[in-house]
C-alpha cells in the first residue's frame, strides 16, 4: 500500500524544504521529472528517498516510474556521495597500466569500492572509463583535480593529503 | 473503413485497426508476445513481425501498425519465420528455463512460440539472470528471472488498475521490472499483472503446486462479492476452488478482477464453514439433523404469528433464492422482511425511483469508458466497485474524461491525470450536489424540457447558492460553477454513486440530489450517458429487482430491530448478514437479537449472529449456486456451482423451500430455470429474457439504456453539519466486502484488521504513528484501534473500515455520515 511507503517520508531525517521549493518551481510545467532531479541532486548532493516520495505525489507521477528514470541515467546517485569523489580510470590504457592496483589502494586504504561511500560521507570511489587523459595512465580524478602515472606509492601520497583535508 | 490484403485474403476493416486486429478479424492468426488487446499497442517483442509490400526492405510489427488502403500483407514466409525464430532465440538467451517447476508450464505463451517455432537450439549464448525472487507478500510471487520484458504488467497497473506499481530500471542487460527501489511488492494485490503476464514470472502465490493448468475443470460464474458482477471462472481440482482463472472472453470486467475477486475464494473452502444445522439445547449449540432444525424454525414461526416474525436478508442471494424468500415470508404470514440495516437502498428505491420512476442505474458500465465527464459521489467508489473503477481510470487515462469527485476524502480517483477533487467537509455531499443544481439553474444550463417540478425545486434551492454551499461544506464557489458547466457541457456523462452498509446517512436524498442533476443534466435516457447507483453486494440489484422490501403493512429493518428490542416481534430470521457486524448502531442490533425469543440464522459460517441463534441453518456460498445475481447496472448473470456443498449444508433456495413446505405450502416449480421463468410473471423485466437464454455478456434488463418513465425534480434537505474537532468516517477498503471477506485469505493477507486512518497532518499534531494503539471515542462508546496513516484524509477527519467484526466499528457508528469523536494514546 502506498501508505506504507508514506510513513517512510517520515521516518528519515531529510529536510524537504529544499525539495519542496524545487518543487514549487516545477509543479505546473509538463514534463518537469528531469529538471526536478536534476536540481534536487544538486541540491543534496544526491537523490534522497524521501525526495522522490514527496516528488511522486507533488508532480503524481508514480515512485516507480521515478525509479526508473534515476537508474536508467548514470547521472542520478541514489546514496550519499563524499565529499571527495575518486574517480578511477579503469579504461583500456589504465587498465594495462595496473588500474586495477590503484582501485585496490583505495579500498585498502578507505574501504570503499565502485560506487561506494566512506561512512563519514569524505570518500565516495566510482570506477569510470576512459577519461581521456591516456597519455598519463593510470589516472585518477579527486573532484576536479587529476593525477596521473600513478604508482601505489603516489595513490598513498594521494590519499593521505586528502585525509588530512578537511 | 480499409480495404487491405492479408496473406491473399481480401479485407475491409475499421480504420483504426491494426495488421494483427485486421489479420485476426479475417481469421488469420499472427503470433504476439507483449500485444494484449486491453492495453496500448507497445511494440518491444517484435514477435508479431510482418511483410509489407509498401514497406519493402524491412519487416514490420503488426501489433502496432495501423493498416492503410491497398495494403498487401504477408504473414509467413521464410524471411518471416526466421527472424521470429531469431527474436526467440534471443529471449531464450537471458532465460532460466526452469518449466518443469513453473506454474505457467502448459498455458506460457514462451513455451508454446518455442514449441510452435521449433527452436530447438540456441545459436547465442549469453549470462542467465540470476535474481531473487519477490516473495515478500503472500498473494504474488514475481519471478524475473523468467521475464521476457514485454512489459505488459508495467501497462496494465498504469492503464487500467492506474496503481503504477512497476517500471522498467536500469539498462542494457540489467534492464528489469521492478517496483520502486526494487522492494518486495506492495499494492493493490489487484492481480491485474498476474493475468496479463504471458510467462510464469507473475504467478498468483495461493495457487503454487496446487494443479497443473490442464487439470483444471473451468467453470464460469459471477463474483460473490460486490455488485460490480465480475465474471470469475474458478479453477476446480477435486471439488475445491484452487485459483480463479483469466477470462477476458466474457462478463462485463474484460478479465479484470480486483482482490476479492482474484484471491478471495478461500472462505468457500474454509474448514470453519458450517456443515450441519444447529439447534440450541440446554443453551448450547448442537449439531442437529435437518428435519428437526426445519421443524423447529416452522414451530418457532408459527407460534411467533405471522406479523410476529421479522424477515432480514442480505444480498449475495440468487434472484432465484430471493423468489423463494418472498414467497416463503407470504406462507408464514409476515409483511417483515428488509434487506439491509441501514436501509441504504433507499437512495435507488425512493430517490431515484421518485425521479425516474425506476429504481435501477440507467447505463451500463462499459459505456463509461467513452464519456467525457464522470461525476462520482463519495470518493470510497473505488473501495466499493473497484474493477467500475479501473473502467473510470481508462476513461480518464485513455480518452480525457474529466473527472470530478465530490468526497469527504481523497481517494484514489483524486490521483487520476485532471481529476479535481471536490472536498467537502464529512457528510456534505448532498450541499454541494445541490449547490451544483443551483448552478445549473441559475446560469440557464440546465434542461427542463418535459421536468416536473421545477419551480419546486428552485424554491428547495434557495439557499443554495454557490457562495452559501461554499460556506458550509469548504468546496470553493468558482469549482461549484465550473463543474457544473463543464458537465452542461459534455456530450457524454456519468454520475456514480455507491450504496451499501456503511453509507446509510442521508441515502434517499444523496438519491434524490444525484437524480436531479442527472435529470437537470438530461442524462438519463440519452445515449451513452447514465445515472450509475450501485448496490454494495453481489445481488443487490436483484434484491431490489426482487423487492426484499417491506411488504404492505409491514416493517423494514430498523423497525424490525427496535420492534424485537421491545418485545413486539418475538422472532427473527436473518439470512445471509453478519447483521451484528455490518449493521450501523451494534448496540441496538444486541439488543433486538438478545430480546427475540426465537432467533434463527442461515449463513455459511458461524458469525456473531449466528452464534446468538437458537437455530443455524448451513447456507451454500455463491461457488455451490445455480441461478443468476443481477449486477448494478441491471446485468442478469448466471451464477454457476463449480464445487459441492460441503457436508449436509443446503441452498438457501432449498431451505427456503423446504421451509415453506413445512409450513403447509406447496411450491409448484423446482429448479433455477423454472423458478426464473416464474419471477419473469412477476418481475416483468425479467420476462424478456430466459434463463437458459442469458448469454456470455448476461442479459441488461431494461437495455443498454434504460429509458426513465418520468423526470421529477424533487427537493432533497440539506445535511447538518458534524461538530467536534474530529469526525469519524466509516465505509469500505478496497481489499473487503462486507464481513464474508474477512474469512478470506487473500484480503486478509493485506489488511486483517481493522484500523483507524489518519491524515499525515493529524498524525502528527497527535504524534501518532503507522501502528500505535489509539482510543477513539464518539457517541458514548470507546474503541480501541490500530492507527494507519496515510495522505488520504483531510484535516480534523478520520476513517475506520467496517468489516471487522471484532473492532465493533458499528458500537460507535449508528448510522449517521460522520461521529464527532476524541482521539487519545
Ligand atoms: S497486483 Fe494490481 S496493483 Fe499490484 S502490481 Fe499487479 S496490477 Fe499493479
Ligand atoms: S514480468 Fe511478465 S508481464 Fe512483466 S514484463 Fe516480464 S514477462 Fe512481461
Ligand atoms: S469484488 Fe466486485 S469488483 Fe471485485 S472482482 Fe468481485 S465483482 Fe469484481
Ligand atoms: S584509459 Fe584511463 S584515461 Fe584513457
Ligand atoms: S507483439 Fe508486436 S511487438 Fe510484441
Amino acid at each position: 500500500m502506498s501508505e506504507a511507503v508514506e510513513t517512510k517520508v517520515e521516518e528519515k531525517e531529510i529536510d524537504l524544504a529544499g525539495a519542496n521549493e524545487i518543487l514549487d518551481h516545477y509543479e505546473d510545467m509538463p514534463g518537469a521529472l528531469m529538471p526536478v532531479l536534476q536540481a534536487i541532486q544538486e541540491h543534496y548532493g544526491y537523490i534522497p528517498e524521501p525526495t522522490v516520495h514527496l516528488a511522486a505525489e507533488r508532480l503524481n507521477v508514480y515512485t516507480s516510474q521515478i525509479f526508473g528514470v534515476l537508474t536508467f541515467y548514470a547521472q542520478f546517485h541514489l546514496e550519499p556521495r563524499g565529499k571527495y569523489i575518486i574517480r578511477v580510470c579503469k579504461g583500456t590504457a589504465c587498465h594495462v597500466r595496473g588500474a586495477n592496483r590503484i582501485g585496490d589502494t583505495i579500498k585498502e586504504r578507505l574501504g570503499v569500492g565502485h560506487a561506494e561511500t566512506t561512512e563519514d560521507l569524505k570518500f565516495t570511489a566510482e570506477y569510470v572509463a576512459c577519461i581521456g587523459a591516456c597519455g598519463m595512465a593510470p589516472v585518477i580524478m579527486v573532484n576536479d583535480a587529476t593525477y596521473g602515472s600513478l604508482t601505489v606509492q603516489k595513490m598513498n601520497e594521494v590519499i593521505d593529503k586528502y585525509v588530512s583535508m578537511d | 473503413m480499409v480495404n487491405l490484403t492479408i496473406d491473399g485474403k481480401q479485407i475491409t476493416v475499421s480504420r483504426t485497426a491494426t495488421i494483427y486486429e485486421a489479420a485476426l478479424e479475417a481469421g488469420i492468426n499472427i503470433p504476439v508476445l507483449c500485444y494484449a488487446k486491453k492495453l496500448l499497442p507497445f511494440g518491444a517483442c517484435r514477435v508479431c513481425l510482418v511483410q509489407v509490400e509498401q514497406m519493402k526492405g524491412r519487416l514490420i510489427p503488426a501489433c502496432t501498425t495501423p493498416v492503410s488502403e491497398g495494403m498487401v500483407v504477408t504473414t509467413m514466409s521464410d524471411e518471416i519465420l526466421k527472424v521470429r525464430k531469431t527474436v526467440l532465440e534471443f529471449l531464450l538467451v537471458n532465460h532460466v528455463i526452469d518449466c518443469p517447476v513453473c506454474d505457467k508450464g502448459g498455458e506460457c505463451d514462451l513455451q508454446e512460440l518455442t514449441y510452435d517455432h521449433e527452436v530447438v537450439c540456441n545459436r547465442f549464448q549469453g549470462e542467465k539472470f540470476n535474481l531473487e525472487t519477490d516473495e515478500v507478500n503472500p498473494l504474488i510471487e514475481r519471478n524475473m528471472n523468467r521475464c521476457v520484458l514485454c512489459g505488459r504488467c508495467v501497462r496494465v497497473c498504469d492503464e487500467v488498475v492506474a496503481y503504477g506499481s512497476y517500471s522498467f530500471i536500469n539498462r542494457g542487460f540489467e534492464t528489469k521490472i521492478a517496483t520502486a527501489y526494487d522492494r518486495g511488492l506492495n499494492c493493490e494485490f489487484c492481480g491485474q499483472c498476474v493475468s496479463m503476464c504471458p510467462v510464469g514470472a507473475i504467478l498468483p502465490r495461493p495457487f503454487k503446486f496446487k494443479a497443473r493448468p490442464w487439470q483444471l475443470k473451468e467453470v464460469d460464474t459471477v463474483c460473490g462479492y460486490c455488485g460490480n458482477g465480475c465474471t470469475v471462472t474458478l479453477g476446480v481440482l477435486n471439488n475445491k476452488v484452487e485459483t480463479i482463472r483469466f477470462n477476458d472472453k466474457i462478463g462485463v470486467n474484460d478479465g479484470n478482477l480486483c482482490i476479492r475477486g482474484r484471491f478471495g475464494y478461500s472462505y468457500v473452502n474454509s474448514e470453519e464453514r458450517l456443515t450441519a444445522p444447529l439447534v440450541r439445547k440446554n443453551g448450547e449449540l448442537v449439531a442437529a439433523t435437518w428435519d428437526e432444525a426445519l421443524q423447529a424454525v416452522a414451530d418457532g414461526f408459527k407460534q411467533a404469528g405471522g406479523a410476529g416474525l421479522g424477515i432480514l436478508s442480505g444480498a449475495r442471494l440468487t434472484n432465484e433464492e430471493l423468489f423463494l424468500l418472498k414467497n416463503l415470508a407470504k406462507q408464514a404470514g409476515t409483511a417483515n422482511l428488509d434487506h439491509s440495516g441501514g436501509e441504504c437502498y433507499k437512495g435507488l428505491t425512493e430517490g431515484v425511483a421518485g425521479a425516474l420512476g425506476v429504481a435501477a442505474s440507467t447505463g451500463t458500465f462499459p459505456q463509461v469508458e467513452e464519456c467525457e465527464a464522470i461525476l462520482a459521489i463519495r470518493s470510497d467508489f473505488y473501495e466499493t466497485h473497484p474493477v467500475f473503477g479501473m473502467v473510470v481510470n481508462q476513461a480518464v487515462k485513455r480518452n480525457e474524461a474529466q473527472l470530478a469527485i465530490v468526497a469527504d476524502k481523497r481517494g484514489k480517483f483524486a490521483k487520476l491525470p485532471g481529476a479535481k477533487t471536490l472536498l467537502h467537509r464529512p457528510g456534505q455531499e448532498l450541499e454541494v450536489l445541490n449547490g451544483l443544481a443551483r448552478v445549473l439553474l441559475d446560469e440557464g444550463l440546465a434542461r427542463t424540457e418535459g421536468v416536473e417540478g421545477l419551480d419546486e425545486l428552485r424554491q428547495a434551492l434557495a439557499d443554495f447558492s454557490a457562495e452559501q454551499v461554499a460556506t458550509r461544506t469548504g468546496v470553493a464557489a468558482e469549482a461549484l460553477r465550473e463543474t457544473a458547466r463543464q458537465f452542461a457541457a459534455a456530450k457524454k456523462s456519468a454520475i456514480l454513486l455507491a450504496y451499501g452498509l456503511p453509507y446509510t446517512a442521508y441515502s434517499r436524498e444523496l438519491g434524490i440530489a444525484a437524480a436531479n442533476l442527472a435529470i437537470l443534466l438530461g442524462i438519463p435516457g440519452r445515449d451513452g450517458s447514465g445515472l450509475y447507483l450501485c448496490g454494495e453486494k453481489a445481488n443487490s440489484q436483484g434484491v431490489i429487482d426482487l423487492g426484499i422490501m417491506p411488504q404492505a403493512g409491514g416493517l423494514g429493518a430498523q423497525a424490525m430491530l427496535e420492534a424485537a428490542a421491545n418485545g413486539k416481534l418475538s422472532a427473527l430470521y436473518v439470512v445471509g448478514e453478519d447483521v451484528l457486524t455490518s449493521y450501523p448502531d451494534r448496540g441496538k442490533v444486541e439488543k433486538a437479537l438478545d430480546k427475540v425469543s426465537f432467533l434463527v440464522v442461515q449463513d455459511i459460517f458461524l458469525s456473531p449472529t449466528a452464534a446468538k441463534a437458537h437455530v443455524v441453518l448451513p447456507a451454500a456460498s455463491f461457488a455451490e449456486k445455480d441461478g443468476t445475481f443481477t449486477n448494478a447496472e441491471r446485468r442478469i448473470q448466471r451464477v454457476r456451482p463449480g464445487i459441492p456443498l460441503p457436508g449436509q449444508a443446503k441452498t438457501d433456495g432449498a431451505i427456503f423451500a423446504a421451509l415453506t413446505e413445512k409450513l403447509g405450502g406447496n411450491l409448484a416449480f423446482t429448479g433455477a430455470e423454472a423458478i426464473f421463468a416464474e419471477i419473469g410473471r412477476q418481475v416483468p423485466a425479467y420476462a424478456a429474457v430466459t434463463f437458459n437464454g442469458i448469454g456470455p455478456q448476461g442479459f441488461v434488463w431494461g437495455g443498454e439504456i434504460l429509458a426513465p418513465a418520468r423526470r421529477r425534480l424533487q427537493p432533497a434537505g440539506g445535511a447538518t453539519a458534524v461538530d467536534g474537532a474530529f469526525q469519524l468516517l466509516t465505509g469500505s477498503a478496497l481489499y473487503h466486502s462486507g464481513t464474508v471477506s474477512t474469512r478470506a485469505k487473500g484480503p486478509l493477507a493485506v489488511i486483517n484488521e481493522a484500523y483507524v486512518e489518519f491524515g499525515r497532518d493529524d498524525a502528527k499534531a497527535l504524534d501518532v504513528k503507522d501502528g500505535d494503539q489509539v482510543k477513539i471515542s464518539g457517541n458514548g462508546v470507546e474503541l480501541c484501534l490500530k492507527a494507519k496513516v496515510g495522505n488520504r484524509l483531510p484535516k480534523g477527519v478520520l476513517f475506520a473500515p467496517y468489516h471487522f467484526a471484532a473492532a465493533g466499528i458499528n458500537r460507535l457508528y449508528k448510522g449517521e455520515a460522520a461521529v464527532a469523536v476524541t482521539v487519545s494514546k
